[in-house]
Parts: C-alpha cells; structure tokens; sequence
C-alpha cells in the first residue's frame, strides 16, 4: 500500500527544489552577466536581468516553429535538465537521487542535448548544424578527463551512487582534501570549464562565428525554454561538481540539529555552486576561444594524461 | 490579472530586455561599439547584441541603404519576431541625407518598414543612441511603439512600396500601379 | 515434432525456392514458415519457468530429440541460454520476412530460401547438445550466409566473408577436435575438462572462432564490406540476429563447457580469470575503435556496420568479465542490440525503397515526409545511445556496473567514451537523413514495412519498464553456471553499488515532460516553411528558393582530421601484412620441393635420422 501522504508531500518537495534550481539559476545568468562586465569595467545589467529576459521571451506575441520536431528542443531540454536536477543530491536532500547513479545522471543529461540536437537539425539552419557538431565533439572532448576522474572516485569510494560519495564525505571530510582527488578537482574543473560551455571551450555557441549555433532558429519560447535548460544546466554541472568534490555542502547533520541544518546546508550548497561557478566566470572573461581540434587536444592530451595518473595512483592502492 | 495589466506587464519585460540585432549597412557600425562597450555599456538597460533576427526585438539600421539592401532589411524585418521595433540610425534613413540624389539609394525608410524612432545626425554620437533607447522605453511604456502593429494593418501598403523600390525598370513600375487600380 | 519442423522448413525452402517468378507468395510462404520457431519458443517457455496460458503454445515440441548417426549421436535439446538466443533470433526473423515482402519487387525466391536454410541452422546451432550437431548446423548457416552475400554481388564482400568464415570454421574445427582428443566424447555434458594447457589452447581457438561471427577486432575486416553490400533485410538479419550466435558460441564454450573456475584456474587477476579479462580489454578496444571508425563513415550502412561492431564490444566485456552482473548485462545489451540494430537496418531499408540512395550526404529532411520511419529509428537511436528513456541504458549500466565493482579502472572510461561517441554517429544518421533541408519528396513507407519496424521497437519499450523481467529471464541461465541472478523487482535492479529505479526515472520524466509541455503551450505558434530561415538576410527568391542548406558532407571533419592519422593503418593492413608474410613463408617453403628425386631420398634419409636420434635420445 503506497503511502499517499508522503508521496504527495516528496512530489511538492520536489516541485518547490525544481523551481528553486530554476530560480537560482535564472539568479546566477544576471550574477554571471553582472561579474563579466566589472571585469569589462563596465555597469552591467541588474542581477535579476535574467528573470526579465524568460518572462519577455515567454510574452512574446509571435512565435515560429519548423514543425513537430523543432518543438522537441523546447520540450526535451527542459523536461531533461528538470529530471537531471531531481536525481542529484542537492545540499545532502537526496530527492531521487537513491535511485539512480552518476551513470544515469551523466546519461540523463544528454536527454536534453540530444532534444536541443533534434530541434536545431530540424530547423534546417546549417550553422546549426555546425554548431551541433562542435557541440557534440566538446562533450567527447571534456567527457574522458571527467569520467576518468569520477570512475577513479567509485572505486575509491566503493560506490557508484552520488548520494553514498555525499555521504561519505559528511563532517567535512570532503574529497578535496585527498590530495589525490585535489588534483581530480582540478582536472574535472577544467571539464566542467567545458560542460558549462564558458571560454575558452564556448565553441559550440560562437555568436560571430556562427550565429549563435545551435539556437539560430529560435526565438520566443522557444528561446525562453532554451534559456532556462542553460541556466539550469549551470546549476545541475556545478552541483555535481560540488556533491563530488565538496561533500555536497553538508556541514551541518540534519539528526543532530533539525531545521536549522537544512538552513545552513542549503545556504552553503548555494555558496559553494556560486565559488564554482565564479571560478569558470574568471577564466571566461579573460580568455579568447579555442578551435574545436586544439580544445579535443587539450582534453585528450594535457587533462586526460593527469586523469591517467590519477587512474594508476588508485589502481595501486586499492588492494583486493 | 486582467489583460491590461497582463499586457502592460509584457510591455515592461519587453522594455527592460530590448535584444538587438544591428543592420551595419554603412558608417554607422562603428558608433555601435561604445555604445556597447564600458564607455557607454548599453548592457545596464539589459540591451545587448543577438545575432540573429528570430532572438532580436529591436532593429538597428546603420546608415543608408541601396536598393539591394532594402531587401536584405525587409527580409530581417519580417523573420523577427512580434513586439518589434525599429530605430532608423542616422540622417541616410530619414531623408536620404548626403545621398539624397543617389539612384540607387532610397530616401524614407518608412515608406518600407515602420520606423519607431529616428535619430538625427551624420554621424549621430553614442549620447545620442542613448538617447534614442531611452526614448524607446518611454514609448513602450505608453504603449506608442506600435510600429508592428502598422506593419500588419497596412501590409498592403508596405509591400507595393517594397515593390516599386524593387522594380527599377519603369515598365515593371506602370505593372504594380495597374496591379493595385484592380 | 522437431523433425516435422525441419521438414516443413526444407519444403518451405523447394516452395519459395520455386516460386522465384512470383516474389509476393513466396514472401508470404516463407512467413508462414517463419513463425514456426516462435512457436516452439512458446512451447518450451517452462524451461525458463515462465507459465504462459495454453492457447499461447497450442503446437506442442518435444524438448529433446536425437538421432542415431554413425559415429555420434546428434542430439538436439533445449536449454535456457538457448531459449534465450532462440527469442531473440525467433522473434526478429518474422518480422525481416514480412519486411521483405514488399521490399523485393522481383527475384526474390532464392533471397527467401537461402533466409530460411539460414534460420534452419540457427535453430539446429541453438539447441544442439554435441559438438558434432553443433558444428553441421554451424555450416548450414555459414554457407546459406554466403549465398546471401553473393546476391548482394560485391566481389570483396564476397571474398572477405569467405575467407573469414573458413578462417572461423578452421578455428572452430581445430578447437572441437582438440576437445575431442582430450575428452573423447561429443557431448556437452559429458565432458570432463581439466586445467590442462590443452583445453585452454581449445577453448582460445573455439572463442576466436566465434568471435569471427561476432566481428570483434581484428576479425571484424569482413562485416562492414557485407553488411554495406547486401540486401537490406538480410543485413538487418545478419547484424541483428546472426551475430549473436558467435557471442552463443562463446557463451556456450566459456561458461557452459568449460566453467568459470576453470577459467580461474589458468590466472585470475582481482578476482576476474585472465582469459576473461583478455577478452574484456579487447571488447573494450572493439568497443572504442568500431565506434570511432563509425563516425568517419558517410555511407549509412557503413555506419550501421561499424556502430555494430562496437555495440558487440559491449558483448564482449560483459562476457569477459564474467560475474552475474555482467552476463546480465552482457544479455540484456545482446537483446537490445538485436532490436534496435535490425530496426535501424530496417528503416535505412525503407529510406533507400523511396530515395534510392544510402550515402548520408545525399539524404536529408526526411523527417517531415516519413514521421513514423523517423520515430522508429529515433527510438532506436535512444536505445543505441543508452538514453535512459529506452531499455538501451539498462543494459549499459548493468556493464558499467559490473565493470567498477571487478575495479577496471581503464576499461570503464573507454566504454564510456565509446558511450559518447555513440551519440556523434547517432545524430550523424538523425540529421544527415531525417533533418534539415527537406531534398526528396517522397511517401511515408509502406504499411508493411512500418509493422515490423514498430514490433520491434515494441521490446526496448517493455524492457525499459520492467528490467525486472528481463533479469528474470537471466534467471535459470545463470543457475546452470552456478550463480544467482542479481536482486531485483519488476522496476528495480540492486548492486552492491547502486540501484536503478526505472519508475523514478519514466515518472520524473513525465513529470518534469508535462510541466515543459505547459511551458510550451502558453503561446501560440505558426508552421514556418524551412526557407524562412536565418541566411544572414539573404531572401530565397534572390536564388529562385533553390538554396543548399544542408551541412552533412564530411559532418566530423575535424574529429576525422584528428582521429584518421591513428586509424589510418586499419585491421585490413594487418591481415595484408600477415598474408604477406604467409606468402614469403610459403614460396621459401615451396623450394623444397626441387623436382629432383635424390634431393627427396635426401630428405627421407634426414627425417629418418631424426626420428632415429630422437628416439635413441629419450
């Protein structure tokens, strides 16, 4: 007998954590913007800029669409980074994420991309096609230092579930503090410089190269539904940076002091994805772009060869 | 919420993320970038640079336009997306202004598409582009900026001038006037 | 009833073989005939202890059946792993047939025949319980295969299969008659087997044998040159079906005949057999490397050919690695290969009945003309690239799994990378074929081909719901190997590491899908013709509306400028280089045979004196 009660009460938590990773995502595009132009010496728009933009995107009187299979990308990218949010643990509240692993997340997360891709080739735009394949090389690229890192990581930790590797980083004995996983962070910081799409590795959308990629055809909602799986994506990558690395910002146990926990752990989580996030932002606005090829050589030779080494170190020490 | 202030909300998302696309015909391109960079920063009133129509809501025509532009413009024009607006840049749009006697050039650009907001000069500085987007918040607000609105009502209109610019032949022009007395 | 099979299938071969004038009856014929196997499986369903209601399995088979040869026994007898293989292979070849149906237009009698010869030798390879059954069926198949081959007409397909599938028979045969020489006995259960050298060197040549048949590197060099140049029902048959009987045989010789602790008793290292573990670093390598070759590929069965390639790698390391989560996993990627593998041959099928065409760069925007092609292929494409919204991933993750709880630190990232890299082919074939700028005006494809296509998406639906069902499945297979299947529920699979919960995930996503959905419709929206699109202002009339839009010539073209220099010396260099060598080592050789007969009393004389002094020697 299902317990209806609870049930109810985990699909709103559920609801308000979505709407939460969509608010602050939405926060942290007018943040990004904001930070981008103190660094441009520059005023830069309000930090709530990123809210006026979905809400005009979404009022727009007109809107286009080149048929049932343009309309997946605005379906597919925000159904697919909601779902991915739900199954990560976000500041120790582990939603669903009991039943899955990081191999579902990883896999959830090109459910989005892939309806993103649908949409963009169905426009029938070249240059979004163009910037579909930069897309696709980038995640090939930034996807071996990163899966190198965290395969490391599961067996060291003897798990393959992100909430256990929170868990087990709890009273701030969080994995950063392992040397070896310190030079893991940085590798995997360097994919996440990637997955987040911020320079040097903004290949995929080159606005003057070409045109805004994969998103030249959309306009209006269409637009406003890409928004928000960008802005979201930033917080589902920087959260499972942070649930790996910084224990998932849990400082306080939620047994030992209640409420107040909770609090205090959602404020740190915030803290540390916006520490993340701000990492990427400086090395965004200081760098130019790289080409698709030189940034597949940086992956494959200068990150990967670190991830190996982090390979062997494990590989050593885990006796069986 | 009723649909006034429904639409009256619309109105004030539409005025404070303004994305722009700019039509660089002429001279007018290198205006844009102080506009756009920290001298000026147009990214304080949450404008900034898109680069495809179907993203922009309002559109920037730099400077004179020939013949063969025009149907690049109108083109653009078409593929953005409602609320749009229109800000004719430079003396070239209102007039013609030093190619006032060009054949090839043409002279009003609203006889094609629906001008929000002229400014004046050749070149006009980046105070007065600045001006000119303040000027174009203003209109929104009061629900002045109507430009797409006129576009669809006298779409007729439009087009036949669109058309006569088209045509240079004289013969095709004497077609389209035969055309509309039917 | 076994023997009353094979007869209707050898009077269903004269009919069809018969009616070559008349390809529709024969089509249909030969389906009729088809569904015999499915209809054993059903009979036979107690064996996996499924109960199904009496009216599923009206024909009642025997569960065994012999035959008294000279000298063996050909035994015949259902297993569970064979039951298995048997649904795969039974379920999809039905449905091939009825594809065919309206496929071919003329000359198809033989194509039907030599199909059903070939799905004779499948059934026979499936249940046999001797070496011997096992290896007369296993010719059955391989020269019916090649007579399909040769209707395709391509002269190196021809000779590449032929001399690959001799190749794999010469290994098979030599690993047979070493177990024969060590046990004296044909049958399975009779053999004994110890840890003797000589078994090992006998099962090493019986798995490359079969791995010919399942195109692991490097024996793979003959399936892109056929499955690009033949018939596209066949191909889908071939690939989805046919390939799974080399993983059987090894499946069949490594856990069935020879036994895991055997295989430990040659090496283990970390707990997993070193043969095992060999086999899983070279899946792993298939795995990574088909995938890669994929991606370079513009003809759209070449893609196919090379993205199977790489999917049996997965194969490969589930079964290398040996523990029940990976057979498991090793299975369930097995069942859903065949499925989405024969939907995506199908559907290339289809698309060259309208078009006429195969190469990737020629295609485009079919989408629009042939949606229910379009979603086909889509699904499968999700399964192919393991997106959780299909039962693709399940079995993925299953491997991925197994592999981090056996600590392979080096094999997992590159199964992943290949994970990846499915995706750059697989949107390769979405876009370059079903998207973007619209070049043929064609029909949907007809009713008959879109049947088979959607039945046989219809399994990596249920089996993404329920992956309980399938592990259920595994269930007695894995008993007659000694384990336990992994602990699960209808919806769930548990590890020692994580678990999956399937209803989270299809639930989540309909969720979070309705609440897009309501995003979606809050605003109207208008169709817009694929001209009215951004050209950088251009308008189309200025080009009489006759613009190429279409981008997907050399799609990857820096990802082949990066990874062509290190494939660029393929697998078919090293057979060439090898033959060479065979070939100098052979006319060195050939000199000794001078002509002159005193030369040979000289060579009498030596062997005698060898055979002399060894013998005084020892």
């Amino acid at each position: 007998m299902v317990n209806y009660i609870d049930l109810t009460i985990q699909i709103l938590v559920a609801m308000g954590v979505t709407a939460l990773g969509f608010a602050i995502g939405m926060l942290f595009n007018g943040i990004a913007r904001k930070i981008t132009a103190r660094i441009h010496n520059r005023v830069g728009p309000p930090i709530y800029q990123g809210y006026i933009d979905v809400l005009k995107l979404f009022t727009k009187k007109t809107n286009i669409s080149h048929g049932w299979i343009f309309d997946f990308a605005a379906l597919f990218s925000v159904a697919g980074i909601a779902l991915t949010f739900l199954f990560l643990p976000v500041a120790g509240v582990t939603l669903l994420s009991g039943e899955g692993d990081i191999f579902l997340i990883l896999y959830l997360l090109a459910i989005p991309a892939l309806g993103f891709a649908l949409g963009a080739g169905a426009s029938g735009n070249p240059n979004a096609a163009v910037g579909i394949m930069r897309a696709l090389m980038t995640m090939l690229a930034y996807e071996l230092p990163l899966v190198m890192v965290i395969i490391a990581m599961m067996v060291y930790y003897d798990t393959t579930s992100l909430a256990v590797i929170v868990q087990k980083q709890a009273n701030m004995q969080w994995a950063i503090f392992i040397p070896v996983f310190f030079i893991g962070a940085l590798v995997a910081d360097m994919a996440l410089q990637g997955m987040l799409m911020e320079k040097p590795f903004d290949i995929p959308i080159a606005p003057h190269e070409i045109a805004s990629g994969p998103m030249v055809e959309f306009g209006g909602k269409h637009l406003g539904a890409l928004m928000l799986y960008k802005m979201m994506g930033i917080v589902v990558e920087t959260t499972l940076f942070v649930d790996l690395f910084l224990g998932g910002g849990v400082v306080l146990s939620v047994s030992q002091f209640g409420w107040l926990a909770y609090l205090v752990n959602f404020i740190v989580w915030f803290l540390l994805i916006l520490f993340v996030f701000f990492i990427a932002l400086l090395i965004n606005a200081v760098f130019p772009r790289f080409r698709i090829e030189q940034a597949l050589k940086f992956y494959w030779k200068y990150d990967a060869i670190v991830g190996i080494l982090i390979l062997i170190w494990i590989f050593v020490g885990v006796t069986i | 919420m009723n649909h006034e202030n429904w639409s009256k909300l619309a109105r004030i998302m539409s005025k404070r993320s303004l994305w722009m696309i700019h039509f660089c015909t002429g001279c007018g391109a290198m205006e844009m970038p102080p506009v756009m960079t920290s001298r000026y920063d147009m990214e304080r009133f949450g404008m900034h640079a898109m680069a495809t129509p179907r993203q922009a809501d309002v559109f920037l025509v730099t400077g004179y336009l020939a013949v063969k532009t025009l149907k690049r413009v109108v083109q653009v024009y078409e593929q953005m997306r409602d609320p749009k607006y229109v800000i004719g840049f430079g003396s070239c749009t209102i007039n013609g202004g030093m190619y006032w006697d060009s054949y090839n050039t043409i002279k009003d650009l609203s006889k094609y598409i629906p001008v929000d907001v002229y400014i004046a000069g050749c070149m006009p500085r980046p105070e007065a582009i600045m001006d000119s987007f303040l000027k174009l918040f203003d209109m929104i607000d009061k629900g002045e900026a109507i430009g797409w609105q006129k576009y669809h009502k006298y779409y007729d209109q439009y087009k036949r001038n669109q058309r006569m610019a088209f045509s240079y032949r004289l013969d095709e022009v004497k077609d389209i006037k035969e055309d509309d007395k039917e | 009833m076994i023997t009353l099979t094979i007869a209707i299938f050898l009077l269903g071969i004269i009919i069809v073989g018969l009616l070559n004038r008349y390809p529709k009856a024969a089509g249909v014929i030969a389906f009729f005939v088809s569904l015999i196997p499915f209809f054993a499986l059903l009979s036979w369903s107690s064996v996996m202890n499924i109960s199904l209601p009496s009216y599923l399995h009206f024909l009642n088979f025997e569960t065994s059946w012999q035959y008294n040869l000279g000298p063996g026994t050909l035994i015949l007898q259902i297993t569970p792993l064979g039951w298995f293989f048997l649904l795969l292979l039974s379920s999809l070849f039905p449905m091939v047939i009825l594809f065919s149906i309206s496929f071919f237009r003329s000359n198809a009698g033989g194509f039907y025949a030599a199909m059903l010869l070939t799905m004779l030798g499948s059934f026979g390879i499936l249940l046999a319980q001797d070496m011997l059954t096992f290896y007369i069926f296993w010719e059955i198949m391989s020269w019916s295969i090649l007579a399909l081959v040769i209707r395709g007409g391509d002269r190196k397909a021809i000779v590449s299969y032929l001399s690959f599938g001799a190749l794999s028979a010469m290994l098979i045969l030599f690993g047979f008659m070493l177990l024969y020489f060590k046990t004296g006995t044909y049958v399975f259960a009779e053999m004994h087997l110890d840890a003797s050298n000589l078994v090992l060197a006998a099962i090493s040549l019986i798995v490359s044998g079969f791995a010919v048949k399942g195109a692991l590197m490097p024996m793979h060099v003959w399936a892109p040159h056929v499955y690009s140049k033949s018939e596209e029902p066949f191909v889908a048959f071939l690939s989805g079906g046919l390939s799974k009987l080399g993983y059987f045989g090894i499946m069949l010789f490594m856990y069935g005949v020879v036994g895991f602790s055997l295989l430990s008793s040659w090496g283990t290292f970390r707990g997993v057999p070193l043969f095992g573990y060999t086999l899983a670093v070279v899946g792993a390598f298939t795995a990574f490397a088909g995938t890669v070759l994929a991606v370079m590929q513009d003809d759209l069965r070449k893609l196919l050919a090379y993205s199977s390639i790489g999917q049996l790698g997965y194969i490969t390391i589930g079964l290398g690695i040996g523990t029940p989560l990976a057979i498991t996993g090793a299975l369930f990627q097995a069942l859903n290969h065949t499925f989405f593998k024969a939907v995506l041959f199908l559907a290339a099928g289809a698309v060259y009945y309208r078009t006429g065409k195969y190469k990737i760069s020629e295609l485009g925007g079919l989408g629009y003309k042939m949606p229910f092609t379009f979603l086909a292929t889509l699904f499968s494409i999700f399964a192919l690239a393991a997106i959780p919204i299909t039962s693709g991933f399940a079995a993925k993750w299953l491997l991925y799994e197994a592999a981090i709880e056996k600590k392979f630190l080096f094999v997992t990232p590159i199964m992943l990378i290949a994970g990846v890299g499915a995706f750059l082919y697989a949107y390769k074939i979405l876009y370059g074929v079903f998207l973007g700028e619209p070049r043929y005006d064609v029909k949907e494809a007809p009713l008959s081909q879109l049947v088979p296509m959607w039945i046989l998406v219809l399994p990596l639906i249920i089996f993404l719901i329920f992956p309980g069902w399938f592990v259920d499945l595994t269930a007695p297979i894995l008993q007659g190997y000694g384990m336990t299947a992994i602990p699960h529920t209808p919806f769930m699979i548990n590890t020692s590491l994580a678990k999956y919960n399937t209803l989270a995930v299809i639930f989540g996503f309909i969720g979070t899908l309705l609440f897009a959905f309501i995003l979606y419709k809050s605003k109207p929206q208008e169709r817009v013709e694929h001209l009215d699109n951004y050209l950088a202002g251009e308008p189309p009339e200025l080009y009489n509306y006759n613009i190429a839009m279409h981008a997907s010539s050399k799609y990857y073209e820096p990802f082949d400028e990066v990874f062509y220099p290190y494939f660029k010396k393929g697998a078919e260099r090293m057979w060439e280089i090898i033959l060479a060598a065979g070939e100098v080592f052979g006319s060195g050789a050939r000199k000794i045979y001078t002509g002159i007969v005193g030369d040979y009393s000289i060579y009498i004389l030596l062997f005698f004196l060898i055979m002399v002094g060894w013998w005084l020697l020892w």
